[in-house]
């Protein structure tokens, strides 16, 4: 594998408009991610067929984007705007539609980074934190070594999360990312017995501390102790690493999370019929995803609310079942947990095996009487601002100090940590230097803006049915062929990055105030776009006098001034005409023309976008005839386009006369159909057309 | 505000054909706002000169760039090097632009883009109103705020004349009769008996007959004083 000379997280992928999107309000989406993924660039990118950017945006920001693609509980999808239209925007089916589109891509790109520091790092600990925290490290140019006490990388993510829900060949993908840059790998290596962190200190200038919380917490009832009752994570690390236990017929799972519903689905694939769950929680105050829960119903998994455990019961030594007891609430007046329960109401529910699945601690055994000081209830302690630990040159990321989270939420805390350490080891200030959380975002949509939006339906994530998927580990989740993405991507409204006024060149005239279909521009001295309003259509851009108004998310010259490589070269003795056609890709994706050679095809997100100067420049360019291909009426992503791109035409026609260039040059047609073959036929008519009426000679 | 209107392509490409590097330079304030000269405009006439130029087999540079205003010298203080390398200027500011940059560039000559029409409103968006005639003596008190110097096709101070049909002018029937609507507002305005005294003769010396007018206001041409003692005080630079 070759050097690279460059260090990656000094150079990460910028997608267009990323430097102005950190002096405004970030996207809903995005300020939700932990990390701060950019999502309505890559959705963007998406939309435009521009898969490996958006890889590269995703990616840029989280180096386990492939298990995010299938686990994360996208917070960026709680956050959308459309979830006050309708539906939100399906982030995470669509990162993971990127990321399989990529998958040659990312694989050729993997390379070694210089180790310019000349200093090393050790990570204990290889899930999403540790991993993160190795991967920005060894991209800065340290010399990393990953300590992992399991025989695979990975930390939960391959040892405890069931592969129905993450397959261990994605996981796989995004850690052979992070290992190629040429990080050191010491698997089935326990810190404490392997080796002492005193030690491990003498032989790096610096450790991360990224264990997670790998350990099931227990519970203290009578008959706990003894065989048919387990624990979560040694139960699902058997199952991950194929140690299969006897479940017997029936199982119980004590817990209402996302954990216990890996428990209760990975018993239903293990063949038990009967599973069920019993939890303190209501239906609606279980912690566990919605979705979660709604996928364990469907698999069959029964779950009692309300009850809390009191005893196991045993005959012979062997579980029958367990005696619960009425819970009365579970939270107290401040919203604290305090169940109480109602000590007359009990009963026995029957199980061969009962599951605990009450919550997770980390294994700090190896801290003990060391250098890294723990607190009085035995966690490590640590200052959030600097993510130190009490020893100086020992940092710490993720669960193991933030408690339980998701697996995005230690993915920031790993980029925190190594951000840390880094300054640290450069002798810079790290309080006040690391990546914040919180940042300003826009508003939700304006009822009036909601009234002018078209309701469009979700593109549904198909899964296997229950009846097959739970017969299996295999995943059970379909993913979009490239028509549902196309068409999921175009539902985004593109929050964040939309138009923006450039103060010096604005001279207040109102026109972006007239045209703007959603009353986005607010004129005082000069305009402002008001983002909360904006809806990224692009019609105000062509329309300003004083070209004052940018587009966050793409260049709006970009198209006239790459017109000569879109015509490219003219043959003087061709039949066909060329033919420069602006395709709206809101409704055919960007991969639905089929269109013969002489026409050379514009994917636009929408023609709002196309400028009087643009038609000028296919003509100046060599261009026979110029097609600006619309959406039928009603079927528009946005308001008001038709009409005012039609002017345009106009106004373009008029220019050309001026030069002898016939109007019939210049025309919008409407394909009608959300079939590819109308919007090539539609092409290729016009295309008949100039032809009848000759083609340019100059 | 300054209202512009853009001339045909043929007049412009008459005017520029002999020079071989051409800037069209754009002014963002009036005739931007009526969408005759701004930077936009500017840009488009660049790419229509371009293209002529290559239908004419003429060989030229064209290209094109704009400022805020070419009525007051700071503002093209920043590209007045830029467009001196260049054969020709096409200003597509009004008038006053074009003259004003004309004195100040040096040898290279500063031709007009765009045809100055006259001082005028936007009553709705795209249509542009003459309302004022810069007479430099204005009696809107006395006519209801209803100009007719600059409204009433034959100027006059008292009227209407013979030629006021149905609020409409003799001259078209798209134009208003000013002095129709002048004695319409002053009804409603309760001031109609103002009509009956007779507006004298008016002197034209503060109008166009008078000659180039200038306005100097003193205490304003202070700060040019200072501005001056400052860069005394800057020593060398």
């Amino acid at each position: 594998m070759a050097e690279d000379n460059t260090t990656a997280l000094n150079e990460p992928y910028r997608p267009y408009g990323a430097d102005i999107k950190e002096t405004r309000p970030y996207s809903p989406c995005r300020a939700a991610c932990p990390a701060h993924t950019d999502v309505q660039a890559y959705v963007g990118l998406i939309a435009q067929g521009k898969y490996t950017e958006a890889f590269e945006v995703i990616t840029s920001v989280n180096p386990i984007a492939s298990v995010c693609s299938m686990i994360c509980h996208h917070p960026c999808e709680q956050a959308c705007r459309r979830c006050g239209v309708d539906e939100p925007l399906a982030v995470r089916h669509l990162k993971r539609f990127a990321i399989e589109r990529s998958q040659d891509y990312r694989r050729a790109k993997r390379k070694l980074t210089k180790k310019t520091r000349g200093k090393s790092i050790g990570v204990i600990g290889s899930g999403p934190s540790g991993l993160t925290a190795a991967n920005d490290l060894a991209s800065l140019g340290y010399d990393v070594t990953i300590y992992e006490r399991h025989p695979v990388l990975g930390g939960m993510l391959a040892s405890a999360i069931p592969p129905y829900r993450l397959p261990r060949e994605m996981l796989n993908e995004d850690i052979d990312d992070v290992i190629s840059k040429g990080i050191n790998v010491k698997t089935g290596f326990e810190i404490g017995r392997d080796r002492k962190l005193e030690d491990l200190m003498k032989d790096h200038d610096g450790i991360v501390i990224a264990i997670g919380l790998s350990q099931s917490r227990s519970l203290n009832i009578p008959g706990v102790e003894g065989d048919g009752v387990l624990l979560a994570i040694p139960f699902l690390e058997d199952v991950a690493f194929d140690r299969k236990p006897d479940l017997g017929k029936k199982v119980l799972v004590i817990g209402g999370g996302n954990v216990a519903m890996d428990v209760a689905r990975t018993a239903r694939r293990m063949g038990v019929k009967d599973v069920s769950m019993v939890c303190l929680e209501s239906a609606e105050e279980m912690p566990a995803w919605k979705w979660e829960i709604d996928e364990a119903i469907e698999e069959g998994v029964t779950i009692d609310n309300r009850w809390g455990p009191k005893a196991v019961k045993r005959e012979n030594g062997k579980v029958q079942g367990l005696e619960v007891v009425k819970v009365n609430s579970v939270f107290d007046d401040k919203g604290r947990f305090n169940p109480s329960f109602d000590d007359k109401t009990t009963k026995i529910i029957e199980a061969d095996t009962i599951i605990i699945t009450i919550g997770q601690m980390s294994n700090m055994s190896f801290l003990k009487d060391g250098p890294v000081k723990l607190d009085e209830r035995g966690l490590i302690q640590w200052d959030r601002d600097t993510h130190m630990s009490s020893a100086s040159n020992v940092f710490v990321a993720g669960e193991v100090v933030t408690g339980p989270g998701s697996a995005i939420a230690a993915v920031a805390s790993g980029h925190r940590a190594a951000m840390a350490l880094h300054l640290y080891l450069q002798g810079e200030e790290i309080k006040g230097n690391l990546p914040e959380h919180e940042k300003d975002k826009i508003d939700q949509l304006p009822g009036k803006v909601v009234d002018l939006l078209d309701r469009e339906q979700r593109q549904e994530i198909k899964h296997l049915p229950p009846e097959v998927r739970c017969d299996t580990f295999t995943h059970f989740e379909i993913g979009y062929d490239e028509a549902e993405a196309l068409k999921e991507a175009g539902r985004c409204r593109g929050c964040g990055g939309g138009a923006v006024v450039d103060p010096n060149r604005c001279m207040a005239c109102l026109t972006c105030l007239r045209v703007c279909p959603y009353g986005a521009p607010k004129v005082f001295a000069v305009s402002e776009i008001r983002p909360e309003y904006c809806q990224a259509c692009g019609l105000c851009a062509p329309e300003c006098p004083g070209q004052a108004i940018s587009m966050v998310s793409y260049d709006v010259n970009e198209i006239r001034s790459s017109m000569p490589d879109i015509i490219g070269k003219r043959d003087p003795k061709r039949s066909d005409p060329v033919i420069a056609a602006f395709l709206c890709t809101h409704h055919t994706g960007v991969g639905g023309f089929n269109v013969p050679g002489n026409i050379r095809t514009i994917p636009v997100h929408c023609i709002s976008r196309v400028d009087v100067l643009d038609v000028l420049s296919a003509f100046s360019n060599g261009a026979d005839g110029v097609a600006v291909i619309r959406c039928a009426d009603g079927s528009c992503k946005y308001k008001g386009v038709a009409k005012r791109v039609s002017s345009r035409i106009g106004r373009a026609r008029e220019l050309l006369s001026m030069l002898g260039i016939e109007n019939e040059r210049t025309e919008m047609l409407t394909a009608s159909s959300t079939n590819g073959n109308r919007y090539s036929s539609v092409c290729t008519e016009f295309s008949e057309k100039i032809k009848e009426l000759g083609l340019r000679s100059s | 505000m300054i209202v512009g209107s853009q001339k045909p392509i043929d007049e412009i490409w008459d005017m520029v054909k002999e020079f071989k590097r051409v800037i069209v330079f754009g002014c963002n304030t009036c005739v931007a706002i009526c969408h005759a000269g701004g930077s936009k405009e500017a840009e488009t006439i660049a790419s229509m000169l371009k293209m002529r130029s290559s239908n004419e087999g003429v060989d030229m540079d064209v290209s094109s760039t704009s400022v805020m205003r070419h009525c007051e010298p700071e503002y093209f203080d920043e590209v007045i090097d830029e467009l001196r390398s260049y054969d020709l200027v096409l200003s597509t500011a009004c008038g006053v632009g074009v003259n004003f940059l004309s004195e100040r560039i040096g040898n290279i000559p500063v031709y007009p883009g765009i045809n100055t029409s006259f001082f005028g409103a936007v009553p709705e968006a795209g249509v542009f109103e003459e309302l004022c005639a810069g007479c430099g003596d204005c009696i809107l008190h006395m006519t209801g705020g209803i100009c007719p110097v600059a409204r009433c096709s034959k100027t006059l101070m008292n009227g209407p004349c013979g030629g006021t049909n149905e609020g409409k002018c003799e001259i078209g029937k798209d134009v208003d009769c000013a002095w129709y609507l002048i004695v319409q507002r002053m009804k409603d305005l309760g001031t109609i008996e103002k009509l009956s005294e007779v507006i004298p003769p008016r002197s034209w010396s503060t109008s166009r007959d008078g000659g180039p007018r200038r306005v100097s206001v003193e205490h304003i041409r202070e700060y040019e004083e200072s501005a001056e003692q400052k860069t005394e005080a800057g020593g060398s630079k």
